[in-house]
């Protein structure tokens, strides 16, 4: 008895204190590993795009500083229109879902629609930009889904009319395509915001004190809601704006190509087999930096002169902007939105199982499981990769997140603003500029650990947005618990174990499909960092479009909506099915 | 009597110098004998140490993915090497052959000279051409491959040189392509201003009859620039041969605009008539089959023929598509693999090269419903068994009747594909 008691008394003294050491010591470093973690491989990629820019390339024997790079950039046909194409879809695309966004959130606050266009649009979330492209391009294409519709009963094509869309000039199919798929992304962080319980309720109460001063929803939302909702939803959409400007996979897909988009541009150069075009690309790629740069600046900027401009009429007392119309308008824009979105899923579910399927028919002539049969045959080895490099950089992710909000709390002050701005670093800063880069840190640190490789690169990608998901969740956990806790004698280390990881449980799982979804859809940087030799669903999908056939492209997918959407289903579902128990 | 001395003297000597001569020459033909037989020893011993190392080894093999037939034939290879060497061959499926090119470039650059990531690449023209300029090719390895014979590389010079450029043993042959052009039968109804064009200047009139339903893909996609080529070298036949010969040389600042011109005097025709009005281009060939399917356009073309039936039975295509190759010539070439001078496996891929020469490898890809890529090999060099290999079956109504190449065109040389493609982005790549 005594010798059983002796060795728990031993277990737990020494023992526990060693581990609350370790612990507290671990929780302590976590935020200096994280911004290690995200700096040295962003700004080691920025200095390794750089170098070359200004004509150091010893690959290429090129060992003198210079400005030809630059000269070289200048003097490709076409940079202006490149230029004005990447910051004209950039800005106006994130423009239009931000405003679409505001005002579905005004004319459907505190209605129970706007949970079920949340949940009808959640879904496109996780789409990869590939497939969402490939989604949209089919439905503008003159032999698309719209013409289909039409043909040839009303329109008498009997064949494909010569079109527009996509591949505009003007870039009205990347603006199309970024706007349906930034719009979601948009809408859930600021429902994400809204669900907070303490601001959440704040404004819904001020929101009825509003209206029961007369004021129109509308209104209302925009006079009481906005001011305190836009400074938290001001890293997202600088987020949204500095990808819009410099992504690749919808301009490749949907945008014109003489000439593309900036990125776009750089890209193609970079594989270009004209080696030396390297040295361009760099310069394009600081070009390219300085565009998104320069955009960011521009929407901070616009902040304050709409600020300076409109902080009279929050208080001028007007109820009422027409309210009526814009509620029918916004009502006819969501439906249009959630229209085109269904529309083009349903078109991807057609071509999945299609067999001939020649214009004007609007549905397939067959249906066969053949692409299904075929796509599977060979996708064990991408899926395997997929899932394993999601599940390990999202592991690594949220303990590193977890370790750095626990280090807030332990010393009881935020992380300092600097970090908290580095962890955005990788979404800000394009990655086209400093990818290309980063590999060359690879390939020159560890160039056989290709699996390692990807995962570190993902987790670039990975970090800010479980970090975003899961810091709110974190900062408003009653600390009541662990200070009772403590009080009781608990270490650290058990309180961070036994009492607020539980209450966590759920916002952790929504984290870790977030995560996931990240992860899965990543394509330049599965591509780059894996040197190619890492296929996952996302990088054969890019290959496929950009190659065979429309109908396996869909089955890819398809694939890869039903993977991220497995996660989210499983992290809805889990919390409930685990503390059914708890609660009865 | 001095006379008889003398011939017997004479017939002595002569006896003697004929012994002489036949010892002389019997030594020397031992000697070439043996030297013969040494050398190919030495081949043989060189085959057996690379069979020896390359064995139960990984062989990452670079190579163009986009399409599920080729995908399918590079899987079958990978199990074939599997049981025979326990080579893992794992397809690395680019979307572009300069991507491996880059990769090799990246690593030398950061010196890593020995542990590559590119084993295999599927390579020819422009690629290789840099590759070899920048020394990233393993070098005469691929003539002493043993089934390399199987090319009758004395007789065949297409195994030796990519695109007029010496190969020096740096890439193995794996196939041979045309270009082959495709129609869909619905849309061209043999009418007075709708019939089948088989002459570039036919096509220029066809797509000013039909506007819109003719393109190519934007260089510098491989196929849009052959289709560059073969109306170079079209535009090209009824010219002197001094200006000929041009296309054969390197495109230097004094010949480029004279041989040009007539190209870029058709382009200027051509390109209002076409898909978009010309001011905007696909991006690859399979994107130019897709909208073939999507009946936005109406005549095609492939560098691979087989892929045109195999796609009408995948469905990618409607019933109604034909194949037909020009009758003013199909511009030909020979792709190849290649080993980076920093291969991992370089024994391995060795080994695999010399697999996918093999009669079983490249009968199985000449198939139609398989591949459909013509095969490199002589078939005067292979054994009536190995023949047998290649016999064919009753072809799909959408593939290429069977001779229907009357005459093929041979590849400018690669400098030209640069002087094209910056004249075109001049011109074209900037549409206002």
């Amino acid at each position: 008895m005594s010798v059983v008691s002796n060795k728990v008394a031993a277990s737990h003294g020494p023992h526990a204190r060693k581990s609350h050491d370790m612990f507290s010591k671990i929780v302590k470093l976590s935020p200096r590993f994280l911004l290690v973690l995200l700096l040295l491989p962003v700004l080691g990629g920025l200095i390794s795009v750089l170098l070359p820019a200004f004509g150091y390339a010893p690959a290429l024997d090129q060992t003198t500083f210079g400005l030809q790079g630059f000269t070289m950039l200048w003097q490709t046909p076409g940079l202006v229109n490149m230029a004005m194409l990447s910051i004209g879809t950039g800005l106006i695309s994130t423009l239009l879902a931000f405003i679409i966004t505001l005002m579905i959130l005004a004319a459907f606050f505190n209605s129970p629609w706007l949970n079920r266009i949340q949940r009808l649009l959640s879904p496109i979330l996780v789409i990869p930009h590939a497939a969402a492209a490939i989604a949209v391009g089919f439905l503008i294409a003159p032999s698309g889904m719209i013409s289909r519709i039409i043909s040839p009963w009303l329109s008498g094509w009997e064949l494909a009319p010569n079109g527009l869309f996509p591949h505009d000039s003007f870039g009205i199919s990347i603006i199309l395509g970024l706007t349906l798929k930034e719009l979601p992304f948009l809408l859930l962080m600021a429902l994400g915001v809204l669900a907070q319980p303490e601001l959440g309720k704040k404004l819904r109460q001020q929101h009825k004190v509003a209206l029961n001063l007369g004021y129109c929803p509308m209104t209302a939302f925009f006079k009481v809601i906005l001011p305190s909702l836009y400074p938290l939803l001001r890293l997202p959409i600088l987020a949204v704006l500095a990808y819009a400007s410099a992504s690749v996979e919808m301009p490749l897909i949907l945008g014109p190509n003489t000439p593309p988009t900036l990125a776009v541009a750089i890209m193609h150069w970079f594989n270009d087999v004209d080696l030396n075009l390297r040295i361009k690309a760099s310069a394009g790629a600081l070009l390219q930096l300085a565009l998104t740069g320069g955009l960011l600046a521009l929407w901070l900027g616009g902040e304050k002169a709409i600020k300076v401009l409109f902080s009279d009429s929050l208080t001028n007392g007007v109820r009422e902007y027409g309210g009526f119309y814009w509620q029918k308008l916004t009502v006819i824009l969501t439906v249009l939105v959630i229209g085109f979105i269904l529309l083009s899923l349903i078109a991807l579910i057609l071509w999945s199982v299609a067999g001939f399927w020649r214009f004007p028919n609007a549905l397939p002539e067959q249906f066969t499981l053949l692409h299904f049969k075929s796509a599977l045959m060979q996708m064990s080895n991408p899926l395997f990769n997929t899932l394993a490099i999601g599940l390990v950089t999202t592991v690594f992710a949220i303990t590193v997140t977890l370790l750095c909000l626990e280090s807030e709390q332990l010393s009881d002050k935020p992380i300092s603003r600097f970090t908290s701005l580095i962890i955005y670093l990788p979404l800000l800063v394009p990655s086209i500029a400093f990818l290309f880069g980063l590999v060359w840190i690879q390939q020159w640190v560890n160039n056989q650990a290709a699996f390692f490789n990807v995962v570190f690169t993902h987790l670039l990608f990975v970090l800010p947005y479980v970090f975003l998901s899961l810091a709110s969740s974190y900062r408003r956990l009653d600390p009541r618990f662990a200070r009772v806790a403590a009080s009781l004698g608990a270490a650290p280390c058990k309180v961070f174990f036994k009492v607020k990881l539980p209450q966590l449980f759920a916002p952790i799982l929504i984290a870790a499909a977030l995560g996931l979804a990240i992860s899965f859809g990543q394509y330049l940087p599965t591509l780059l960092a894996g040197g190619g030799r890492i296929a996952t669903i996302t990088t054969e999908a890019v290959t496929l479009a950009n190659g065979a056939s429309r109908r396996t492209s869909a089955v890819y997918a398809i694939m890869q909506m039903a993977l991220p959407l497995i996660g989210f289903i499983l992290a809805w579902g889990l919390p409930k099915y685990f503390f059914k128990s708890a609660r009865v | 009597m001095h006379a008889s001395k003398f011939w017997q003297a004479a017939t002595r000597y002569g006896f003697y110098c004929v012994a002489f001569c036949i010892c002389l020459i019997t030594s020397l033909s031992t000697f070439a004998n043996s030297n013969a037989q040494n050398m190919s020893k030495d081949l043989v011993t060189r085959w057996k140490n690379i069979e020896t190392l390359g064995n139960n080894q990984s062989v990452y093999f670079y190579a163009w993915g986009g399409d599920a037939q080729i995908n399918a034939y590079i899987q079958w290879a990978a199990q074939q090497v599997k049981t025979k060497y326990n080579i893992n061959l794992v397809h690395v499926k680019l979307s572009d052959t300069s991507e491996a090119v880059s990769r090799v470039l990246a690593e030398k650059s950061a010196h890593n000279n020995d542990q590559g990531s590119v084993d295999l690449v599927w390579i020819n023209g422009a690629n290789f051409a840099t590759m070899s300029e920048h020394a990233l090719l393993l070098k005469q390895w691929a003539n002493k491959l043993p089934h390399f014979a199987y090319t009758d590389p004395a007789n065949n010079p297409a195994v030796n040189f990519d695109f007029g450029i010496p190969t020096n043993g740096m890439e193995a042959p794996w196939g041979q392509a045309s270009l082959t052009f495709y129609y869909d039968s619905i849309a061209i109804n043999k009418q007075a201003n709708n019939k089948l064009p088989t002459t570039l200047n036919e096509l220029l009139n066809w797509s000013t009859q039909n506007p819109g339903r003719f393109s190519y893909p934007k260089p510098p996609d491989f196929l849009g620039m052959s289709f560059l080529k073969y109306a170079l070298v079209v535009l090209h036949q009824q010219s002197s041969e001094s200006i000929k010969v041009q296309l054969n040389q390197a495109a230097t600042a004094n010949n480029t605009a004279q041989v040009l011109t007539p190209l870029w005097d058709f382009l200027n025709k051509l390109h209002p008539t076409l898909w978009r009005g010309g001011t905007h281009f696909m991006q690859s060939g399979a994107q130019m089959r897709r909208l073939v399917d999507d009946t936005e356009l109406s005549i095609a073309f492939t560098f691979s023929a087989p892929e045109v039936p195999a796609a009408v039975k995948r469905y990618d295509l409607p019933k109604s598509i034909r194949s037909y190759a020009m009758a003013d010539g199909s511009l030909s070439n020979t792709h190849f693999v290649a080993i980076a001078y920093n291969a991992s496996h370089p024994q391995s891929a060795q080994l695999v090269a010399n697999f996918l020469l093999s009669p079983k490898a490249q009968a199985q890809k000449q198939k139609a419903h398989i591949w459909g890529d013509k095969s490199v090999l002589i078939q005067s060099r292979l054994t009536p068994e190995q023949q047998a290999l290649f016999k064919t079956a009753k072809p799909h109504p959408s593939a290429l009747p069977f001779n229907s190449i009357k005459r093929t065109l041979s590849e400018p040389h690669p400098s030209w594909v640069n002087a094209i493609m910056q004249g075109w982005q001049t011109r074209y790549g900037v549409s206002q």
